[in-house]
């Protein structure tokens, strides 16, 4: 069964919600990113080839210019490949564990997994991020000194940042999704 | 840390007792689980307290400061403005030099510019994390002791868990959010 929500992130740019529901114990949540806007491919290249030729008429050498246009390509390639993520994914397994992929625009894929023994629960915190307040979903780890203890806190979403509505609906599901975990697994 | 004195449920020695024994020792009282611990501050003889209500002895203070302070004030101006022949004939030969009149207040308004960079960079750098562990707990949430539920009476403070409250701000809460 799939469904598609769509909502805002922090900045107010657009997010698109999608999720899978497989079965009572298996759900994936996968959040996309509109992709690089050729306006902001313009705007910048424009920016770099004109501060280019500013400098070339400063100085008449026209390796200036040849240096542009290469830093533009490279610049604009490891962009892709390293810093835009197109799309989030957040799959839980009930008996299995938590599974994190980003894929980024040039088609590389980056994925953590998280056992679910590992896992003490899933929520949604409040912090201060760069002279703002937001709201982001993270994972709780349990430590294996102290049971009630927390060891490490993995946030989900972090390049897409959805805001609190999104964030609750996934919530929601997960704590369904643990609820069902901790109910199965106590039954004998 | 101390525990702070906790007025409501543990009595304390008499009020005249302690008063008196803070004039004539200085000390402090400290409560830790149950018993009173006595320790000794700085013994100066004087009341512990600092008020900041005016005294004879801070109305000196002040004046000698203001005194100083404008005298200091003429000094740098007379070593700034009066040429070096004027100071020389007068006898006065020992100065640093001029280039120094000059170069301090610039100095010193450069320090409080770069103060401000400075002080907006060293708070974005203490900030914690979003994945840092002190942002859910610290060590006081950790230790803190778990007080007996009594009847009547109104709960303990206490930090209450991360995950506690989340379910009951997002889900026990359903028709806030789909409204």
């Amino acid at each position: 069964m799939e469904d598609k929500m769509s909502f805002l992130d922090i900045c107010g740019g657009r997010l698109a919600l999608q999720r899978r529901y497989y079965s009572p114990s298996c759900r994936e949540f996968c959040l996309s990113s509109p992709r690089l806007s050729l306006r902001l491919l313009t705007a910048v290249t424009c920016t770099v080839w004109l501060a280019a030729y500013g400098l070339f008429t400063l100085c008449e050498n026209s390796m200036i210019l040849s240096a542009a246009i290469f830093v533009t390509l490279l610049g604009l390639l490891g962009y892709l490949h390293f810093v835009k993520i197109d799309q989030e994914t957040l799959l839980i397994i009930d008996s299995l564990g938590i599974q994190m992929t980003s894929s980024y625009a040039s088609g590389k894929e980056s994925t953590t997994f998280i056992e679910m023994g590992k896992v003490k629960d899933v929520i949604i915190n409040e912090a201060i991020y760069m002279q703002k307040v937001i709201y982001y979903l993270c994972i709780l780890l349990k430590d294996p000194v102290e049971p009630h203890g927390i060891s490490q806190v993995v946030p989900v979403f972090q390049s897409a940042k959805p805001r609190l509505d999104c964030l609750i609906e996934v919530y929601r599901s997960c704590q369904e999704i643990l609820a069902y975990q901790k109910a199965t697994s106590t039954s004998p | 840390m101390e525990a702070p004195l906790s007025l409501l449920s543990h009595p304390l020695p008499s009020a005249a007792g302690c008063a008196r024994a803070r004039e004539v020792w200085g000390l402090e009282c400290a409560r830790a689980s149950g018993r009173v611990f006595w320790r000794l501050s700085k013994a100066t003889g004087k009341m512990v307290e600092n008020s900041p209500s005016p005294l004879p002895e801070r109305a000196i203070y002040g004046f000698v400061l203001f005194l100083s302070s404008q005298f200091g004030f003429m000094l740098y101006l007379v070593w700034a403005f009066i040429p070096e022949s004027w100071l020389n004939s007068l006898g006065l030969t020992y100065w640093p030099q001029k280039y120094w009149a000059v170069a301090l207040p610039v100095y010193l308004l450069i320090t409080v510019v770069i103060g401000y960079v400075l002080l907006f960079g060293i708070n974005m750098m203490s900030t914690s994390p979003l994945n840092s562990i002190h942002t859910i707990t610290d060590n006081y949430a950790k230790n803190q002791q778990q007080k007996k539920y009594q009847e009547e009476a109104i709960p303990a403070l206490r930090d209450i868990s991360i995950s506690e409250v989340n379910q009951m701000f997002f889900l026990a809460a359903n028709e806030l959010y789909t409204n």
